[in-house]
């Protein structure tokens, strides 16, 4: 068979290799392991949002049953070396890690102390009886109150709250304002969320006290961070530490940082020689696991009119929490809102500012979008309002502004290169997945019969996935996450086993990189074995974040599958006496073309590595059957898409139903076009509950309100409705195999979409959203308020 | 979120648990479906001394009509009241809000008994007994006695109940033949506690029941706006004169989810569908 005959794995529906082990109930998940003698960790944490440590009182949690140890910051001195998220950007300054509070707490539920005991109930009840003797400092609530004239400092040695500041600019921006004759804009607010990944975080390590080896099993996307991270935190050779992350449940960027929990269990299985396990519960979850989001807004946008864009401005303050976390530092999420600001449009002038704000809320951290779920909000609600103002279609609008097929690359406004990618394909073809004409004419005929208004919302954007070694995945952070590992080995057995650094906690990624290794060696999917999630795996690895997996780990699978299918052949070739031109391989057979000559993958590697005499025995050394490549794609590529929502708004109940949703992306050359929806479905659902449902809520003095998923509330299915997906695979990417990283997007277009959708449905009322999530409660006070105003400008009228 | 240490019976007869709160007054808990219950022990907001596990009790589940009524057992699971054809027959309002009860897995385990003796005021059942004019039988160590519901719940979380006391059961009247009816609620996410809630009841004579949940420390009867109801024989205008009297007598609580004025303004929304809904019934 020909090369261009053979069936193709890669863009088939193919059925996620990993789901009969996961549906079945048998994966082994970090809290999975049940070993007999694993000491329980349970952490006393604050109650006080900001406030100086005086002393802390562990005797009687010593003494209580079941207690093996209770350890306080000064009790883990030695052990515990400190680290920063560190940044070359300017203005910026990186918080020390903190595993156990020192002299300070600086948010409700920051970890004091730990107590190891028999089982969690135990440590629990001890936890409750440790004392700490605290002196209460102002709480800084917001960014508000950290900005505030003689505001009290967070860090002392920072000198201010602001800890980390950017600016970007470009074009003649005062003279495109001056000049332009039609100017949007205003103060956009969204607030803070959490990940809430289905499993909570947990770390189990082992300690092997014979060989001084450390094993630490993590719930974490980043297992070969968090093992560069320990290897210094502990001062471990990474030869005598590995990190493994099984299967992980869900990380949305919740899993993408080193945290206290995590550094002290593996402290403590040192420390004490033992098998230590914690297991967040989801009031941990809730109250520690990094947040996102939070930020404020304050952009104009300045048009011709023909809707031309001409400028823009962005002022973004965002709340980073009590610490920069690490490694992404407290500049990843509110850099990147104005770094994406400027959109898939064609904008000759733009300056965003911003400035990361430290307050007494748990850290900020990444995720799923990181900024732009923000910036998408504030882009796509201005790109609206002017067409609003100029009378034109939404659609029209974006027509007239997208960047254009002939004008790739393009430098946007931040410095981001876009490279050619579908930014009106997309919108054409979401157009007409949705019948958007169709539900135009439908929703000028007026309100139903129930008294709803429907709403149309539209929101393109384009994100940079897959970054390469050009830049790091966060500002200034001097560590590299532009490059992945592949080793593919064929065993003795025959067994193919694909080796990688990354880590995948439910994209499905061990059936993708198999399809890609599959179509490249010649075998079915299921045939290779991957193993991910593991330090071990490859000499250097990060994991999975910044929709980079696929990109990155589907190269390095490519090179390295060719490399070895190469060998393979050769190796073939010399065993038929043939010529490799001649030798094919097909489902893991290995034959030669147009004769009955042929072996399976088995017999090849039994004849290579164990039959003596069949082949000369410098081969073994130069055809060794397992190859290694690194991939680096060094600049990235450009994902984009276009998202339009259909929502009813009761403008009695203040209720909100998303009725429809389209979605039409560019993600390069779909591997699996079921992982691809999969991936957007769930993307969507986040992205509505950040605008519809989802918030993190304070009161003023720090203390978290939404504890538990009754207060936190995330949609359900019920909420969520059918979602069509559009796969557009415009020009192929520079990448190799020309995929484009698509993990976030879901997130990112839906909350421009649904504000969009919500404002287009309440103009009747005049209403514009500029605030997200758009809760019932807030759409009951925007409605009230807009009565108020209509009645006051008919007075005045009159 | 494990729960502080406690001891733990299980008796096997009413005597036996009885003796057990008497013996324990107020550091004993009931433990029936525990829906509500282990939630709180495992924030640790409550830490009693012994949990009294009631589910062997099976004498207390069920549901049974006679002498006018339905009597429903304090043991008797969410799921077996909203699958019941008896009640759906003869309580179609009752059937109706038991679909808005939490959510399947919790309406297998949750209780009748055990959602009266919580006494959420934003919980359907609390308000159904309202609407019902429902009677409680409550066993203690001095006998039986009845609480009529309207006499029941005192705040929120708090009801007439004795610490060493059980509730046995509830009696619900039948209602008139042509009884028609509404049920409304409105929550954040299917499953959810209601923001606000109303069921009315509209019997032939022209009488109308009204029972609003989630709009105060308790489970809410607006007998001034069933006053203007009757009067007015449901009339647009009468509704309207109903919506401002009910607006006035429920005294709402500001919380994380919906503000004082939203709901008060949805009890006002959801009164005018529920009442359009059992309208419809009638004609």
């Amino acid at each position: 068979m020909s090369e261009t005959q053979r069936p193709k794995s890669v863009g088939a529906r193919v059925q996620r290799l990993e789901d009969p082990r996961l549906l079945a109930g048998r994966g082994r998940f970090t809290d999975d392991h049940r070993a007999p003698d694993t000491l329980h960790l349970a952490f006393r944490r604050s109650e006080e949002a900001h406030a100086r440590i005086l002393a802390i009182d562990t005797a009687t949690a010593a003494a209580m049953p079941g207690v093996v140890a209770v350890f306080t910051a000064a009790d883990l001195a030695g052990e515990i070396r400190p680290v920063r998220a560190e940044s070359r950007m300017r203005d910026y300054y990186a918080t020390e890690f903190v595993a156990l509070a020192t002299n300070k707490v600086r948010y409700v539920g920051e970890a004091i102390a730990v107590v190891a005991a028999e089982s969690r109930y135990l440590a629990e009840d001890a936890a409750a009886e440790i004392e700490v003797d605290f002196e209460s400092l102002p709480p800084l609530g917001d960014t508000d109150a950290a900005l505030a004239e003689g505001a009290a400092l967070l860090h002392e040695e920072a000198a201010s709250n602001v800890i980390a500041r950017r600016e970007f600019a470009r074009g003649e921006v005062e003279e495109a304002f001056f000049a332009a004759p039609h100017r949007v804009g205003g103060r956009f607010r969204m607030h803070r969320k959490t990940p809430a990944a289905i499993e909570n975080r947990a770390y189990r390590a082992e300690f092997d006290p014979g060989r001084g080896h450390l094993t630490v099993h993590s719930a974490t996307q980043v297992p070969g961070l968090i093992r560069d991270a320990l290897a210094e935190i502990l001062d471990l050779p990474g030869s005598r530490l590995r990190v493994v992350a099984g299967d992980v449940g869900g990380g949305f960027g919740g899993k993408a940082s080193l945290y206290p929990e995590e550094v002290v269990v593996a402290a403590l299985a040192r420390r004490l020689e033992a098998t230590v396990k914690w297991t967040g519960d989801r009031l941990e979850d809730l109250t520690t696991t990094s947040q996102a989001f939070d930020e404020v807004v304050e952009a104009e946008l300045a048009f011709d009119g023909a809707g031309r864009l001409l400028g823009l401005t962005a002022e973004v303050v965002g709340d980073v929490g009590a610490y920069s976390i690490y490694p992404w530092t407290a500049s990843l999420e509110p850099v990147q809102v104005i770094s994406f600001l400027p959109g898939p449009y064609r904008l000759p002038a733009y300056r965003g500012a911003v400035r990361a704000v430290a307050t007494n809320k748990p850290p900020m951290g990444p995720y799923r979008g990181v900024g732009r779920p923000v910036s998408v909000f504030v882009m796509e609600r201005l790109i609206d309002m002017a067409a609003s103002k100029l009378g034109l279609d939404p659609v029209e609008m974006r027509r007239r502004n997208l960047v254009a097929a002939d004008e790739f690359p393009y430098r946007a406004g931040s410095g981001l290169m876009w490279d050619r990618s579908g930014f009106h394909e997309c919108l054409e073809a979401a157009v007409a997945e949705i019948d958007y004409a169709g539900r135009r004419a439908a929703q000028s005929a007026g309100p139903g019969a129930d008294g709803r208004l429907i709403g149309i919302g539209v929101a393109s954007y384009a994100e940079l996935t897959g970054i390469g070694s050009r830049i790091s995945a966060a500002p200034g952070m001097p560590i590299n996450t532009g490059t992945e590992t592949a080793t593919i080995q064929l065993d003795s057995t025959g067994a193919v086993r694909a080796a990688f650094g990354i880590a995948s906690h439910g994209q499905g990624l061990e059936t993708t990189l198999a399809q890609v290794i599959a179509d490249e060696l010649g075998v079915a999917p299921d045939a290779v074995e991957i193993v991910q999630g593991d330090s071990a795996a490859v000499p250097h690895g990060t994991g999975t974040y910044a929709s980079r997996s696929t990109v990155l780990a589907g190269g390095a699978a490519i090179l390295s599958a060719r490399g070895l299918r190469e060998r393979i052949v050769q190796v073939a070739a010399l065993l038929f006496e043939a010529a490799a031109d001649d030798v094919e391989i097909t489902d893991g057979i290995v034959a030669v073309a147009g004769t009955d000559r042929r072996m399976s993958f088995r017999e090849l590697a039994k004849a290579f590595y164990s039959e003596m005499g069949r082949l000369p025995r410098e081969v073994r050394d130069e055809l060794a059957l397992e190859v290694t490549r690194v991939y680096d794609p060094f600049f990235g590529t450009t994902t984009s898409a276009t998202h339009i929502a259909v929502v009813a708004v009761d403008p009695e109940t203040c209720e909100v139903e998303v009725l429809d949703y389209a979605v039409a992306e560019d993600c390069g050359r779909v591997i699996n076009p079921a992982i691809v929806d999969g991936q957007v479905h769930g993307g969507v659902a986040q992205g509505i509950g950040a605008a519809l449902f989802e918030e993190v809520r304070h009161d003023a003095d720090g203390q978290c309100l939404t504890g538990s998923f009754v207060d936190y509330v995330v949609p359900s299915a019920a909420e969520i409705p059918a979602i069509s997906v559009t796969h557009v695979e415009s020009v192929l990417p520079a990448t190799e195999g020309g995929f484009r990283g698509m993990g976030e997007g879901g997130t990112i277009g839906a909350t421009g979409a649904i504000a969009n959708a919500v404002t287009d449905a309440l103009r009747p009322l005049d209403i514009d959203i500029m605030e997200l999530p758009v809760t019932p409660e807030r759409l009951f006070r925007l409605i009230q308020n807009a009565k108020i105003n209509a009645k006051t400008k008919e007075r005045d009228e009159t | 979120m494990k729960p502080p240490p406690f001891d733990y019976a299980r008796p096997e007869s009413l005597e036996e648990a009885l003796d057990l709160l008497a013996r324990h007054g107020d550091e004993a808990k009931l433990l029936a479906g525990g829906q509500s219950l282990m939630a709180m022990l495992n924030f640790r907001l409550l830490a009693p001394a012994i949990l009294v596990d009631i589910n062997r009790l099976d004498r207390l589940a069920g549901i049974e009509e006679g002498d006018g009524r339905l009597s429903i057992g304090a043991l008797t699971r969410h799921h077996a009241l909203e699958t019941s054809d008896l009640v759906a027959e003869r309580l179609p309002v009752l059937h109706a809000a038991m679909g808005h009860v939490a959510h399947l897995a919790i309406r297998n385990r949750g209780t009748v008994g055990g959602s009266l003796a919580h006494a959420d005021p934003a919980a359907e059942l609390p308000a159904m007994m309202c609407l019902l004019d429902a009677t409680l039988r409550v066993a203690g160590p001095a006998g039986t006695r009845e609480i009529s519901v309207h006499d029941f719940f005192t705040g929120a979380l708090e009801t007439a109940l004795g610490d060493d006391e059980i509730l046995l059961g509830i009696d619900l009247p039948s209602l008139p033949p042509g009884t028609a009816w509404g049920f409304e609620e409105f929550s954040r996410r299917a499953g959810d506690f209601a923001l606000a809630g109303v069921a009315v009841l509209v019997e032939p004579t022209g009488a109308v029941r009204l029972a609003l949940l989630g709009v105060d420390e308790t489970p809410v009867r607006a007998r001034a706006a069933e006053a203007e109801l009757a009067r007015g024989a449901l009339s647009d205008a009468a509704v309207g004169q109903a919506v401002e009297a009910l607006r006035a007598e429920i005294s709402p609580l500001d919380d994380l989810h919906a503000g004082a004025d939203y709901r008060r303004h949805l009890a006002g929304v959801l009164t005018t569908r529920a009442l359009a809904a059992a309208r419809a019934r009638l004609a």
